[in-house]
């Protein structure tokens, strides 16, 4: 007792220190850095990019797009009702400004200056000029963390869009994605676009991702395919966040292939 | 505790110059993280400033300082990132190896030899880190992780690069915390 009350009198005052700064680093990890982040956000403020003379013409000029799209969409969309198909109709999207990105040097991660006030939710898709960016994976009232496809955990079930050979997207920390394909001898050809498929069950199906540069068939099992990202991740500015509902599990028009995403079989309803 | 510690008001004691320093500057450590100011950069890694404010700490402080300022530091970290892998084990191990440089008296304190032990945390750092990840895709099945050369490969990227811009910076952190620890705790 008395050699407890001796170590208190020497060493208490700096035992609760450290007992607080735990504590408060641990209720930081429960809160997933939300402080430091609206604090990040609150100091940025003044240097984040507002629009530019140049932004402003190029934005009337996607509205004049969107709304011709919004036309066409419509006749589309009679035209697929007789086909059977499944109407996929856009959703609300929301701009954001690239205010930050990963906090060390393994993760890919950018911070978006968009968070729950706003409506965003983590698992909603990212978009950026070119093409797919990523998907939220943390929201703070006033930020979004967006791991983004470039990451080394990162898979995405992908298409070829001109033979509809089917593989999984695998990040490398570059600007390079690597395709791994199911069949052993893919129609693939440098030069083809690539869309995620509807396997993916994180991502909606036919987002661009990127164009393959070149064909690795040598290594016995599986060959290879590398993708050059079409969305310039290193230099983004502005992002579109889009909303959506990751699929637990989804209906497929085909046979199932096992592995994608990460997933076992999927099922059929 | 000092001469002038009864009268002052607390603001002016030591003790509270010293905690402001601390945490001040721990918290600029982690809000520069996320940060990517032109010309901190180098292949896209910028400096690891947690790191630097870590070796900065323990370089004289006693291990056990070091371990829990690491142990802090470290889950800081994850929560602006993700949980696993944790970086509190990387600046544990910094922390403690920095304390025991100190105590063995090899190395003369000053701000080139900061900047030397600042290149060497930071590969140790990343090893740990790199382990971490390599530990995780051999023996979780279910590992998001791609194969073990490859993470080596980014590893070589990441350590080089982040040693060299983290020892770059690392006397501009040091030299001012050191003068004003040094200011408020070494009064007479």
């Amino acid at each position: 007792m008395f050699a407890l009350g001796r170590w208190w009198t020497q060493y208490g005052f700096k035992a609760t220190l450290a007992t607080l700064a735990i504590a408060v680093a641990l209720w930081s990890r429960s809160t997933h850095g939300a402080f430091f982040y609206e604090a990040y956000h609150w100091l940025t403020r003044p240097l984040q990019p507002g629009m530019s003379r140049e932004q402003r013409f190029e934005n009337s000029y996607i509205l004049e797009l969107q709304q011709r799209l919004v036309e066409l969409e419509s006749q589309n969309r009679a035209l697929q009702a007789s086909a059977g198909y499944q109407p996929i109709l856009p959703s609300k999207s929301l701009r954001a400004t690239v205010i930050g990105r990963a906090a060390d040097h393994w993760w890919q991660h950018i911070i978006l200056n968009r968070g729950s006030q706003d409506g965003v939710k983590p698992g909603y898709v990212v978009t950026g000029l070119g093409g797919l960016v990523g998907r939220v994976v943390e929201v703070s009232p006033q930020t979004s963390r967006v791991l983004l496809v470039s990451d080394l955990t990162s898979r995405i079930g992908a298409r070829i869009s001109r033979s509809r050979v089917m593989g999984v997207v695998r990040g490398q920390s570059n600007h390079q994605l690597v395709m791994e394909f199911f069949d052993k001898l893919p129609d693939v050809k440098p030069g083809d676009v690539v869309t995620t498929s509807a396997y993916s069950r994180l991502f909606p199906e036919n987002i661009p991702l990127g164009r393959v540069e070149s064909m690795t068939s040598n290594q016995g099992t599986a060959p290879e395919a590398t993708i050059q990202l079409s969305a310039p991740l290193p230099i983004l500015e502005w992002v579109i966040i889009q909303p959506f509902q990751p699929l637990p599990s989804i209906d497929l028009p085909e046979v199932a292939q096992p592995g994608v995403d990460g997933s076992s079989r999927p099922q059929q309803p | 505790m000092t001469s002038t510690a009864p009268s002052a008001p607390f603001w002016r004691r030591p003790w509270f110059t010293s905690s402001l320093v601390t945490v001040v500057s721990a918290l600029l450590c982690l809000l520069l993280l996320p940060a990517r100011i032109p010309g901190f950069e180098l292949l896209g890694v910028s400096p690891h400033w947690v790191l630097i404010w870590v070796v900065a700490w323990s370089v004289k402080r006693t291990l056990w300082e070091g371990a829990i300022a690491g142990l802090v530091m470290g889950l800081l970290q994850d929560s602006m990132t993700a949980n696993h892998p944790t970086h509190s084990l990387g600046l544990i191990v910094v922390a403690v190896l920095t304390a025991k440089l100190q105590k063995q008296r090899y190395i003369q304190e000053d701000l080139i030899s900061v900047a030397l032990i600042v290149f060497a945390m930071a590969v140790v750092a990343e090893t740990v880190l790199a382990l971490q990840i390599t530990l995780d895709q051999l023996f979780n099945a279910q590992s998001l992780y791609p194969m073990v050369p490859k993470i080596w490969f980014y590893h070589q990227r990441v350590a080089l690069s982040s040693a060299i811009l983290s020892s770059v910076w690392a006397p501009a952190l040091y030299y001012p915390m050191n003068r004003l620890w040094q200011v408020t705790l070494a009064k007479p």
